[in-house]
């Protein structure tokens, strides 16, 4: 009896060990965790204090580090090398884990942490090609002094901070998740701009107008999306004048006058020759939502503003310059704070805690900020292989031999995965008829990927020389390295000037190449080679005294490229072109008012009409109500508000009645058209064939499909808010959420009531918002002021977690504190750490 | 009384030391195989021991300074407050040094009838 007690007493105690020492599937290691000593106790208050004195194995001289009160470091160093390894120690101990968990997403490494649910993104991330643009992108940096120089400082920097953290001191999320962080790697900066790339320049509906056009026909897709579409107000304003010298496309390429019928050209030369590729149509089914954030998804509201005005129009007679780049919220930030100064360079703004520099931001003479481009980088070929071994393809009549790149994922608690990557001339196989879809993206089947982000590229080349520019010559000059993703890169400087280029580097095509997928067999439809740089769109000091961009189309019909035709609809480009031109004698907080304003320029080019068409008809109570709410609305689309929760509910159902039943054979869903095409078709042609229902005998016209739309409204909000009522305020049922990146509850911040809409100036949407706002005004004494969703630490035990994001909600920004040296006393210091190589 | 807090002091000093959680576990079972008179103190040893150490220290950091971490540790695990951290950290280590305690008494008795 005693030997059974012992036993079964000695195995439990054994089991509790066990159990408390290793996770459970997500359920963490338990004895570890709530370890007081050395578990998630440890992760709190304590990590907000600063050091007086540190010590950073392989700074050559001092380093003097102050500190703000909103926690922004002010790096002093006396040399490049030196600025950008503590440059590295500091982002890491502010973001350690973000750092890391981003690079491991972006390089398809995820199942190393979370084990096989990570497996299909992982795979996607391979496939994809992220570690492979990465690598090319690393070996340009490489080549290159200056950028060589940084980010092995940078790398020195973040390992150095790595190896003096002991268990004890691991950012929570290692002891929640369980593992310990790696070296750093200058891979690991060069993946962020893999991330980002993919983020800004992977969005591709390839698929999807393949299947539209071979269902729909290719004129109904190009009045539905076309090339030029109304109501838009392009980025490089009319009047301007384009260099054309030497812009002659190459044979059988480029040109907005190649209206060649490219499409039908190619299938007859495929059918010629028998072998016309299987096209495959764009998926029916959705793609299944993303499992974690590397808060770098591409979606839908990949957006952002920015605009510069000159000094004609602002009080000071100096240039403001504005940016708010919209990005997917989450917890820690996207961005953090820094200003890094040595001989030769003092500049301030946001960074990327994966990577050295300042990415967007200003110093004494200049400022500068982004936008997406949006031109299309990225397309698919459809590829005719020998046989099922698919070590062949056909290209040009011949068949040419394929490449493996061969991937192995480590899986944690299981088995390590090859994944063999085919690659053709154009870039690798993604996904494979007989697999599934993929999280986040509509992947063609059997399609091969030409994505430019695979291009060796050195963006930070740019971002080093924008740091340290003076003046107009030095940003142009800057802008020439920058490929991918494109951006349009706002200028500003204390001369005067103001300038806007859509920068990037563009293949050449033929008009609307790439709008569908390509065959991979023609050798016409590889891209021939490069807008010139000196030809990108651009413009400086406009006579209207404003450049601005949100992610519209790049230039009107005068400009002689071809460069994609996805762009962002017209409502946040036309609003700024509208605020500007009304404007004079502008202030700086004119311009933080007008970051966060929130008119929807939609709804007030539509609702007067839509609203007219069903005055009058008989109504429920709720109707009513509803249609009240609506006309009594002054289209600002405030959180306690409920006109804009309506109003959203009223133009999703429009589309849906106007668009859904386009769709024909087997197409899958029916894209819908940017909101222009509805706006227009609305206001102008309100008997147009799409309003009319293909479902029904009769004839609909927008009337009918009006009052269709606004009674599933109305019914769509009783059904999920109840009655009328504060539930239907406009900051409820939008929601917006800062959701941790790891997914870990409680993590994040949830339930902010916000002003502002996906496609008004303050782009605040459900989980897509400004990921950080600056106004920069230029002159004598630079002041700036700026906020962002977050905090300046990535430990969610600190005070300085989430403490920007109430302020940011609301509209309001900080003034930036930019010193001029370590000494300089300003009331804002709030402590000063100093670093030396050795003790 | 005196087992009580010779467990707790050595267990305190190792966990300080070093960045091992399962001294609360190894302790009370060396206490048990070696020392405890009965079963039954071995295992209530173990679980104030244990558990007292985990209280205070919980407690510790509670008011300085982990209030924030310990509630989103306790939006996490679904819990309402970050307070109820406290509890559930001595829980867990008293259940585990209490184990540990009777475990080792049990072994000894095992090594003792074999011998």
């Amino acid at each position: 009896m005693k030997t059974v007690r012992a036993v079964v007493s000695l195995l439990l105690a054994g089991l509790i060990f066990w159990a408390l020492d290793n996770r459970h599937g997500t359920f963490p290691a338990l004895g570890r965790l709530l370890d007081p000593f050395s578990g998630f106790w440890r992760n709190g208050e304590g990590v907000d204090r600063i050091p007086e004195k540190l010590v950073v194995p392989g700074l050559r001289e001092e380093v003097r580090i102050v500190w703000d009160d909103r926690r922004v470091p002010h790096i002093f160093a006396a040399n490049d090398r030196d600025l950008y390894l503590a440059q590295g120690w500091v982002a890491a101990s502010l973001r350690l884990w973000q750092m890391e968990f981003q690079a491991l997403y972006t390089a398809g490494r995820i199942s190393e942490v979370v084990g096989p649910i990570g497996l299909r993104q992982d795979i996607f991330n391979r496939r994809f090609g992220l570690v492979w643009g990465a690598e090319n992108a690393q070996r340009a940096m490489r080549q290159d002094t200056e950028t060589r120089e940084a980010i092995e400082a940078f790398t020195a920097g973040v390992n150095a901070y790595i190896r003096s953290l002991g268990r004890k001191r691991l950012p929570v999320e290692y002891k929640i998740f369980d593992y310990r962080p790696e070296p750093w790697t200058e891979l690991k900066c060069a993946l962020l701009l893999k991330a980002m790339s993919y983020t800004l320049a992977s969005g591709n509906r390839d698929a999807a107008m393949t299947a539209a056009r071979d269902a729909l026909g290719e004129e109904t897709v190009d009045r539905l999306f076309p090339f030029f579409p109304p109501l838009v107000e392009p980025v490089i304003p009319p009047g301007t004048v384009f260099e054309r010298e030497g812009s002659a496309p190459p044979a059988g390429g480029g040109g907005a006058a190649g209206t060649d019928g490219t499409a039908g050209r190619r299938r007859e030369m495929a059918a010629s020759r028998g072998l016309a590729p299987s096209i495959p149509p764009a998926d029916g089914c959705p793609e299944p939502p993303a499992l974690f954030s590397s808060g770098f998804l591409p979606g839908p509201g990949v957006g952002s503003n920015n605009w510069a005005v000159s000094g004609k129009r602002t009080r000071s007679g100096f240039p403001i310059l504005c940016n708010d780049m919209h990005l997917e919220l989450a917890l820690p930030a996207i961005w953090y704070e820094v200003q890094l100064a040595a001989p030769g360079v003092n500049v301030r703004g946001v960074a990327f805690p994966s990577a050295p520099t300042v990415i967007a931001g200003y110093n004494q003479d200049v400022a500068w900020g982004f936008t997406n481009a949006g031109s299309d980088v990225l397309d698919w070929y459809a590829v005719t292989f020998k046989d099922d071994a698919r070590d062949e393809y056909l290209y040009g009549g011949e068949w040419r031999k394929t490449t493996v790149r061969e991937e192995t994922i480590k899986v944690r608690g299981g088995r390590p995965v090859v994944d063999r990557v085919i690659h053709t001339h154009h870039g690798p196989i993604v996904r494979w008829p007989d697999e599934p879809p993929f999280p986040g993206m509509s992947v063609p089947a059997g399609a091969a990927l030409r994505w430019l982000a695979h291009d060796a590229s050195n963006e930070f080349a740019t971002l080093y020389a924008l740091n340290r520019a003076r003046n107009y010559e030095d940003y142009a000059e800057a802008l020439a390295s920058w490929d991918c993703p494109a951006q349009n890169i706002v200028f500003a400087d204390g001369e005067g000037t103001i300038a806007i280029s859509h920068n990037g580097k563009f293949p050449l095509r033929r008009k609307g190449q790439g709008r569908y997928i390509l065959d991979g067999s023609d050798p016409s439809d590889d891209w021939p080679g490069w807008v010139p740089h000196e030809h990108v769109p651009a413009v400086k000091d406009p006579e209207r005294g404003f450049v601005g961009s949100a992610n519209q189309l790049y230039a009107g019909p005068g400009y002689p490229y071809y460069l994609g035709w996805d762009y962002a609809p017209f409502e946040r480009g036309a609003r700024i072109n509208e605020i500007l031109a009304s404007m004079s004698d502008i202030t700086p907080e004119d311009m933080v008012r007008m970051q966060a304003d929130v008119v929807d320029i939609r709804a007030r080019a539509v609702l007067p009409r839509l609203l007219s068409l069903i005055e009058g008809r008989p109504m429920s109570g709720t109707e009513t109500a509803c249609y009240e709410s609506l006309r009594a609305w002054d289209f600002e689309a405030l959180a306690g508000s409920a006109a804009p929760a309506v109003f959203s509910e009223l133009w999703s159902a429009l589309n849906r009645l106007t668009w859904d039943d386009e769709k024909k054979g087997d197409m899958g869903r029916m894209p819908w058209p940017a909101s222009e095409i509805l706006v227009d078709l609305v206001l102008n042609d309100p008997g147009s064939e799409f309003f009319d229902d293909r479902t029904t005998p009769e004839r609909e016209t927008l009337a009918d499909i009006a009052e269709g739309a606004f009674r599933a409204a109305a019914a769509g909000l009783e059904k999920a808010h109840g009655p009328l009522g504060p539930a239907w305020h406009w900051g409820q049922v939008k929601g917006t959420r800062l959701g941790h990146l790891g997914r870990i509850p409680g993590f994040g911040r949830e339930g902010l009531e916000t002003d502002g809409a996906g496609h008004v100036v303050n782009a605040i949407d459900r989980a897509w918002a400004p990921s950080w706002r600056m106004v920069v005004e230029l002159g004598p004494e630079v002041r700036a002021w700026g906020n962002y969703p977050g905090g300046q630490s990535g430990h969610p035990g600190s005070r300085r977690y989430d403490d920007f994001v109430d302020d940011w909600a609301a509209g309001r920004a900080y003034e930036l504190v930019f010193l001029k040296s370590a000494d300089e006393p300003h009331p804002a210091v709030a402590a000063r750490t100093v670093m030396r190589g050795k003790r | 009384m005196i087992a009580v807090v010779l467990c707790l002091a050595v267990m305190g000093a190792l966990q300080l030391l070093t960045p091992f959680w399962w001294w609360i576990m190894i302790v009370p079972f060396v206490f048990g195989a070696a020392g405890a008179g009965s079963g039954r103190k071995a295992f209530w040893t173990g679980f104030i021991a244990a558990g007292l150490l985990w209280l205070g220290a919980g407690l510790f950091f509670m008011l300085s300074g982990s209030r924030i971490i310990a509630g989103r540790m306790a939006g996490m695990f679904g819990l309402g407050s970050g307070w109820l951290m406290v509890p559930v950290t001595a829980l867990v280590a008293a259940l585990a040094g209490a184990i540990a305690g009777y475990a080792g008494h049990a072994a000894r008795g095992l090594f003792k009838r074999s011998r």
